[in-house]
């Protein structure tokens, strides 16, 4: 039939048919469409005898390579009083040369091949992300066996990058939104990494001997999962790989404890004044990790609550319907290991900021107070579902996250099972979970802006009221 | 900040390489008879398509009464339709009327000095009841909840000084649901809830200027840089502006421009070429033409001397220095690419080189040509000075290394480095559907994409004579803007 349809009106565009009939504007419910082929797209995976994990996708449509490696450490490891020096070791380890090539030695190399090359640090690992030209995949390939191998942590690039991490602590206070998030994980994670935030004297502090210690705990094989895709061939990449890595020998890695987080703090409102003509609004407060049983039922809720744009019930009274907000949202954070934040947040004119966070604290109420309707239920489950197949849309991200699903161990069947599990999740499920996992009496209200403008309307709340003076030290 | 001219690259670079042929092959291009141009590229890699609109219209083509109309329109037209988004227009309609009265009324009284302020209040608490009222006739936010559940991403638009985009990326299944919103959506648009969505948009001017240092020095930089033309003006508006946009000037605005003449719409992902042809056809073909979005006549004059600014905000300083120079399809723009390579792009750049590995005088440079490219547009240099460093220190050395531009040619290899370089950002930024929809629409509504073939051929003919001749001509004292930004007292 509709083959039969199409061929018609081709016809008549080829004769040049002169009037097209203007149709009658069709609704969207009237319209019905085909099946959806989509079938999950396989990932090669391979490890070398020393441990290092391989996952490769091949995508031949452009001559590029995408590399990108996860290595386990990162931030949550840093002891307290030695904030900040995950990221200067990735700092250094991208920026101080390695093998035979010095720092400049090295840039100039990879600006010459159009190559790029980055090396982060975050919670629970370091990442390096290399991307080439199809041409340069050999030598890119050595320079990341430098790298990984040989790193030179030339100390004109260590101070460097010292100087780089001094000068942003410097620049803390300029950016009302970072100030938020930084006020809120401080009070939510007193004495814990996640609150933790690097200070000029302990930045000072640090030496080579501390990189060169985290290079020798976690730069080894059997700690490296390493994610491919592109112009490049299943074997040439394993030869490749075992040229470059397979005399790296394994060294087991110790086992590390995760800091156990802190209690959870109690309600409190925490204001720092900022000369600004719109308030950095933060409502937060201990979130879930990834293994927590009611994680579909919370992505639903989360999705109804301020999750799902337009869709969402913040967005909806506090931007579309009143005229307050640019942008309103909530997400929970959630942990890999440890359990993240569930974050809520908006910004407005300082004169209606206790405006908004009366509806923000409403709308979280009302997830515990009264079921969602039948109807919200169902675009927030149809939206998770049928959006699902955008993770596929892109080559490396199908390979980077099925290694980053590994390397955190997650359930082996998570993607193919994610639909089914959030097609189950029900109204009183939704319920359930809202009055679990939203604690009005936990929750930390974070206000940055002109606090002439809020402070006595926001002192109505009843909750303990802090002043954070924004010092930049 | 996007170089649309380095995007000419890209087929002429294929066209160079073995995957070349194949891939520019599949870029379709139809001309309805009403105008409207399509740009089609199959990609049967995963089940989705990127879906975008654009026209040829932008913040540019505001006159001085009506800055910001074309952002507040592009947020209006998320508000429904005829169709979609009420419960019954009819019965809407006398409520619609009566809001924008109240409403005019409302803004010709606020910006009188004699006003009454207790009647202006009056007013209001009447509008905001007006409204709660025609609340109960909205289906709220309804193509939002349609392409939600129906899978939709990325549901969007945005606007620029040369033009305004609408897009999605959809499930290849559901290009029809598309087809009907959009059609529907231009055709027969209801501008509903503007009061409220002209203060949602005063709320983001704020969050992106006013409250952002970056934004701040930004918008303070092309207001300096250029006197006259339109480009010096915020896409968002002054915020005087916004608070006093009308519904009358908004519809207007869309009913003057927002036509097939004007009109892309670029496809990429898995469909049939033949059918998605059929299928905009079927529901675009029907729009009458409408007519081009005249150029704007208004020229900067040229520069006649230093200009600088000083705004105090509280923020650690940063810097913006600006340089007027011509646009696409300018050969001494294809020259400006490679200068801006060069001279800012990564860590063997120039300036990063000379500014924060060796002085250590600054923590961040970049280089980029803005605020557009349809008319001339600047060359922009943005520093972060080091606490312990002035801003006129790190000007010197920016001199200095400009001065070498103007006096040395730039190396062989520096050149062929800045070629490959631009050349292979092009490639990164073909990966997804909606980075080479985004490309090409961009591209078409610039110029067209007829004029890649020279670009590559462009590029590779400038001489490294010519990248200092153009130094010489555009980088000099009396064509330079520069502004900064920090607390008081500092220099």
């Amino acid at each position: 039939m509709k083959r039969i349809g199409f061929f018609c009106s081709l016809l008549l565009l080829l004769v040049g048919c002169s009037r097209i009939v203007a149709p009658q504007q069709v609704r969207p419910d009237q319209l019905s469409f085909p099946k959806l082929h989509f079938s999950f797209p396989t990932v090669v995976k391979q490890q070398l005898k020393n441990g290092m994990r391989v996952y490769l996708k091949e995508d031949h449509e452009l001559p590029l390579v995408e590399i990108s490696l996860l290595i386990g450490g990162g931030s949550i490891h840093d002891p307290l009083d030695k904030t900040g020096l995950s990221e200067l070791f990735a700092a250094t380890l991208e920026t101080g040369g390695a093998g035979d090539l010095s720092p400049l030695a090295l840039e100039s190399e990879l600006a010459a091949m159009a190559a790029e090359l980055s090396v982060s640090s975050s919670t629970y690992s370091y990442s390096i992300d290399m991307s080439l030209r199809q041409q340069d995949l050999q030598r890119g390939i050595e320079i990341l066996a430098d790298l990984l191998r040989r790193p030179r942590f030339a100390e004109d690039r260590l101070e460097l990058a010292r100087k780089q991490l001094l000068e942003s602590i410097a620049r803390k206070n300029d950016d009302p939104s970072s100030i938020a998030s930084r006020l809120l994980a401080e009070a939510v994670y007193p004495h814990h990494p996640f609150g933790s935030f690097p200070q000029a004297e302990v930045v000072r502090s640090f030496s080579r001997d501390d990189l060169l210690q985290l290079q020798q705990r976690y730069l080894h094989p059997n700690n490296v999962w390493i994610a491919v895709s592109g112009d490049v061939k299943q074997q040439q990449l394993l030869t490749l790989l075992k040229q470059n890595f397979a005399d790296w020998p394994a060294v087991e890695i110790a086992g590390q404890a995760l800091p156990p987080l802190p209690p959870p703090p109690t309600a409190r409102i925490i204001i720092a004044d900022k000369d600004i003509s719109q308030s950095s609004i933060l409502l937060g407060q201990p979130g879930i990790d990834k293994d927590n049983p009611d994680l579909f039922a919370l992505r639903v809720a989360n999705f109804i609550l301020g999750g799902g744009g337009f869709n969402s019930r913040m967005m909806r009274e506090i931007r579309s319907n009143r005229g307050l907000a640019y942008s309103v949202y909530s997400y929970f954070q959630v942990g890999r290991r440890l359990p993240g934040l569930f974050v809520a947040g908006s910004e407005t004119k300082c004169a209606t900021t206790a405006e908004v966070v009366t509806l923000m604290r409403q709308a979280i109420a009302l997830m515990r107070d009264k079921p969602v309707s039948a109807a919200e239920l169902e675009l927030a489950k149809r939206s998770l579902i049928n959006s699902f197949i955008f993770a596929f849309n892109d080559t490396h991200s199908i390979v980077s996250r099925k290694l980053r699903l590994d390397f955190f161990a997650y359930p082996p069947d998570y993607l193919e099972t994610y639909r089914q599990k959030v097609a189950a999740v029900t109204v009183a499920d939704v319920q359930r979970v809202a009055r679990k996992y939203f604690h009005p009496k936990q929750l930390q209200i974070v206000l940055v802006g002109d606090s002439r403008l809020f402070s006595a309307a926001v002192s109505a709340f009843g909750l303990p009221v802090e002043t954070v003076e924004l010092r930049n030290d | 900040m996007l170089r649309f001219s380095v995007l000419f690259a890209l087929f002429l670079l294929l066209s160079g390489q073995a995957f070349a042929q194949p891939l520019a092959k599949k870029v379709q291009e139809h001309h309805l008879k009403n105008g409207l141009t399509l740009l089609l590229v199959e990609r049967h890699d995963s089940p989705t398509v990127a879906a975008y609109i654009s026209f040829r219209v932008g913040s540019v083509n505001e006159d001085s009464r009506e800055r910001g109309v074309a952002h507040l329109l592009e947020h209006m037209l998320f508000k429904g339709t005829k169709t979609l988004g009420t419960k019954n227009y009819q019965a809407e309609k006398p409520l619609l009327a009566k809001i924008e009265t109240l409403g005019q009324r409302i803004d010709f009284l606020k910006n009188r000095p004699d006003t009454d302020p207790q009647q202006l209040k009056q007013l209001r608490t009447q509008l905001v009841r007006l409204q709660k009222e025609h609340r109960k006739l909205l289906i709220k936010d309804e193509f939002a909840r349609i392409y939600a559940e129906n899978g939709g991403v990325g549901y969007n638009a945005f606007t620029t000084k040369d033009q305004t985009t609408y897009l999605i990326n959809l499930p290849a299944n559901k290009l029809e649901l598309w087809a009907a919103i959009e059609s529907d959506r231009f055709q027969n648009a209801v501008l509903r809830e503007f009061y409220t969505e002209r203060d949602v948009v005063r709320e983001e001017r704020r969050r992106s200027y006013e409250s952002n240092p970056d934004g701040m020095l930004y918008e303070t930089l092309l207001a300096t840089a250029y006197e006259v033309h339109p480009y010096r003006n915020p896409v968002i508006g002054w915020g005087s502006d916004i608070e006093n946009l009308s519904l009358v000037e908004t519809r207007n605005f869309l009913h003057k421009y927002y036509s097939p003449v004007n009109m892309v719409i670029t496809l990429v992902g898995d469909f049939d070429s033949a059918a998605a042809l059929e299928l905009v056809t079927r529901y675009f073909g029907s729009m009458p033409p409408g007519v081009p979005v005249p150029p704007v006549v208004t020229r900067e004059p040229p520069q006649d001397g230093e200009r600088r600014t000083r705004i105090i905000f509280d923020t650690e300083p940063q810097l913006m220095m600006a340089y007027h120079k011509p646009t696409m399809p300018n050969r001494d723009d294809y020259a400006f690419d490679i200068l801006m390579q060069v001279l800012g792009e990564g860590r063997t750049s120039r300036l990063y080189q000379s500014l924060i590995v060796d002085k250590q005088l600054a923590t961040q440079v970049s280089v980029f040509g803005a605020p557009g490219s349809r008319y001339p547009n600047l060359m922009v240099i943005a520093l972060t000075p080091r606490q312990s460093c002035s801003c006129v220190d790190v000007e010197d050395v920016v001199q200095a290394e400009l001065a070498k531009l103007q006096n040395e040619p730039i190396s062989a290899a520096d050149l062929d480095k800045a070629r490959k370089q631009i050349f292979t950002s092009i490639l990164r930024s073909l990966r997804g559907n909606s980075g080479l929809a985004r490309m090409l629409s961009s591209y078409e509504v610039l110029g067209g994409w007829r004029y890649l073939v020279d670009y590559e051929k462009q590029l590779n003919s400038i001489t490294a004579e010519e990248v200092m001749a153009v130094a010489k001509k555009y980088l000099t004292t009396a064509n330079r803007t520069v502004v900064s930004i920090g607390r008081e007292g500092l220099k």
